[in-house]
């Protein structure tokens, strides 16, 4: 398998404060790739370092035999990297549909003008549009909920319309922040179902910043721990869940109890 | 409720409405407008005509507040660009109506770019008071570049015609406005149904989220301010055809707050609401006249005195009274509404 994403002796820096200091790794093509460790590793950052969201202090990040370091964020989704965010950032205001469109901005080509008068290529865009949309909400079961308003939906429902508005991106790799904290677990089932049936269906390559081991253990080829901004282990999840770094970050030395 | 009512074909998704009884009400409506000239008197119809100006105005605001969140106080200052690029290419450089009327708002859309720079990195109050001082800044720029804009003189338009037809008159003004009206309605209902639209409302809930979906937000953000200040362009210059004489002291800044009123009043966001509440602040001097009228002649004598003041009071309360009980604006009263009769008998 190839590397669809290299992230290389990436640093970042928050003035006095390393969030991320050094940290390389590879996410293979088609891989389910877990991030993990304790509150305040610097996962989270580090997502936002790959998605563009904030610009490294130093090292390189490349995506598809991209070089993105250094590109805008609304750039990325066109080379096919799409996300979701820890806290919901779904458009609350506007409905479920809607939602799902907006991750097709990419896709779609209109200008002003035509979309003013919206004959002929703007309204052929906006139904093909629409046909895209409508599988989307078949593959997350979420037919009825097409014309509520995401912000009157329930938060398992609002994060299966954020992951779906990231499908509708037409990502190649999906990095998924915290998708089933705050959920029961008959809603965690459903989004590891999903994340399965991602890549198995889809092709898609994913990783994910994820506290619930059972979802990493069962799910993630391969597992990558952070600790205080620094990579302390990775490989396959079995290797990990007993290395002898990770247990002592997430639960301290022997000699310090 | 509506009930039996499928969807055959993707089209029927992307139509402006999938309800003929909307439909219906719309025709009607243009109907009545197109109809209104036969028994409205000159007074009806310049009243009618302002109203629409208006609404032209608060759509275009409403683009780049309601739908993209961009606060601008400055928009007066778009409209006084307008009315004074259509007033001087007509009376000094006599450029015909049909070329003067689209310059007016591309010449406001050009300049917007001016303040929609700062906008990429302000938000919220900060663009606020940004945009006011652009408006202020309008109005001195044109007060002391005499040589260009007459200064304090203002600009008095020549009877203008368009096609042959001479729009100085209240008729044919009228249905040039109803039509440019319709035209930036419809515009604005489509650009909102597309992945422009789209992108605007994207930007005014999460940003992050709207640039990590692919939406560029320099281009975004300046498209609004650029489409918004044409409209307004426009709506500028047909305000200079209905007064005939431009002067800057007719875009203070009370027009300002009055234009943020009306997209308040109607429902931030929804063309709809900018339409009610546009139709809705241009009509209240007249109510609140033929309410003091009803009262008899020393009240009428009161409000003559008092015109301006007491419609600042009433702008101000109207403001007031919907932010506290009604946020949502007329808009949000009318599915209120709505779904009441729909549900009537039972209480939902």
């Amino acid at each position: 398998m190839t590397d669809l994403l290299a992230i290389e002796d990436v640093t970042k820096r928050f003035g006095g404060l390393r969030a991320v200091g050094g940290v390389s790794f590879t996410v293979k093509a088609g891989s389910i790739t877990s991030l993990i460790g304790p509150n305040g590793a610097g996962k989270t950052t580090l997502f936002n370092l790959i998605s563009a969201v904030l610009r490294p202090t130093s090292g390189s990040i490349r995506f598809d035999g991209h070089e993105v370091t250094r590109l805008p964020t609304y750039a990325l989704a066109r080379l096919g990297m799409a996300r979701t965010f820890q806290n919901l950032a779904v458009f609350k205001h506007e409905t479920v549909v809607d939602n799902l469109l907006v991750g097709l901005h990419t896709r779609l080509r209109t200008d002003p003008i035509s979309a003013a008068i919206f004959l002929g290529r703007a309204r052929r865009e906006e139904i093909q549009a629409r046909e895209r949309v409508e599988e989307i909400i078949e593959f997350l079961e979420i037919e009825d909920l097409r014309d509520k308003a995401v912000g009157t939906l329930s938060y398992g429902l609002q994060k299966r319309v954020e992951l779906g508005r990231a499908l509708a991106i037409g990502p190649k790799l999906l990095l998924l922040d915290e998708m089933v904290s705050g959920m029961n677990q008959e809603e965690r089932e459903d989004i590891a179902r999903f994340v399965l049936d991602l890549r198995d269906e889809l092709g898609l390559t994913v990783l994910m910043v994820e506290h619930d081991m059972g979802i990493v253990m069962d799910i993630s080829d391969h597992v990558c721990v952070m600790n205080h901004g620094e990579k302390i282990a990775e490989g396959p999840p079995a290797a990990v869940s007993v290395d002898p770094h990770v247990i002592e970050a997430y639960l301290g030395s022997r000699r310090a109890a | 409720m509506r009930t039996g009512h499928f969807k055959e074909s993707y089209g029927e998704l992307v139509a402006l409405t999938d309800s003929s009884v909307t439909r219906a009400w719309v025709g009607l409506l243009v109907v009545a407008l197109l109809l209104l000239p036969l028994v409205a008197g000159n007074y009806g119809l310049s009243l009618a005509t302002a109203a629409m100006i208006t609404v032209v105005g608060a759509v275009g605001l409403n683009l780049l507040t309601g739908m993209t969140g961009l606060i601008s106080v400055g928009q007066s200052g778009f409209l006084a660009i307008g009315a004074y690029t259509n007033a001087l290419l007509l009376a000094d450089y006599k450029w015909p109506l049909l070329a003067s009327l689209p310059a007016s708002g591309i010449v406001a859309g050009v300049l917007s770019l001016l303040v929609g720079v700062p906008s990429l990195r302000l938000k919220g109050l900060y663009l606020a008071i940004t945009t006011l001082a652009f408006a202020f800044i309008v109005n001195h720029v044109i007060l002391y570049a005499e040589g260009l804009t007459h200064g304090p003189n203002g600009v008095f338009l020549p009877n203008a015609s368009l096609l042959g037809i001479d729009v100085s008159r209240d008729r044919p003004l009228y249905f040039l406005v109803l039509a440019v009206t319709i035209l930036v309605v419809l515009a604005v209902l489509n650009i909102k149904r597309t992945r422009i639209g789209r992108a605007f409302l994207a930007i005014r809930d999460h940003d992050i989220a709207a640039r990590v979906m692919g939406v560029d937000l320099v281009r975004y953000k300046l498209l609004a301010f650029v489409i918004s200040s044409f409209l307004v362009g426009i709506a500028g210059a047909l305000l200079s055809l209905q007064i005939r004489f431009v002067n800057v002291d007719v875009f203070g800044l009370i027009l300002s707050i009055e234009a943020l009123a009306v997209i308040i009043l109607g429902g931030l966001g929804s063309t709809a609401g900018a339409i009610l509440g546009a139709v809705f602040l241009s009509m209240l001097p007249e109510l609140i006249r033929i309410a003091f009228s009803t009262f008899g002649s020393t009240q009428s004598v009161t409000y003559t005195t008092y015109v301006y003041e007491i419609r600042g009071i009433a702008y101000g309360v109207v403001i007031v009274v919907f932010l506290r009980f009604k946020p949502d604006g007329l808009i949000g009263l009318w599915r209120d509404v709505r779904r009441y009769w729909t549900n009537w008998p039972l209480a939902y």
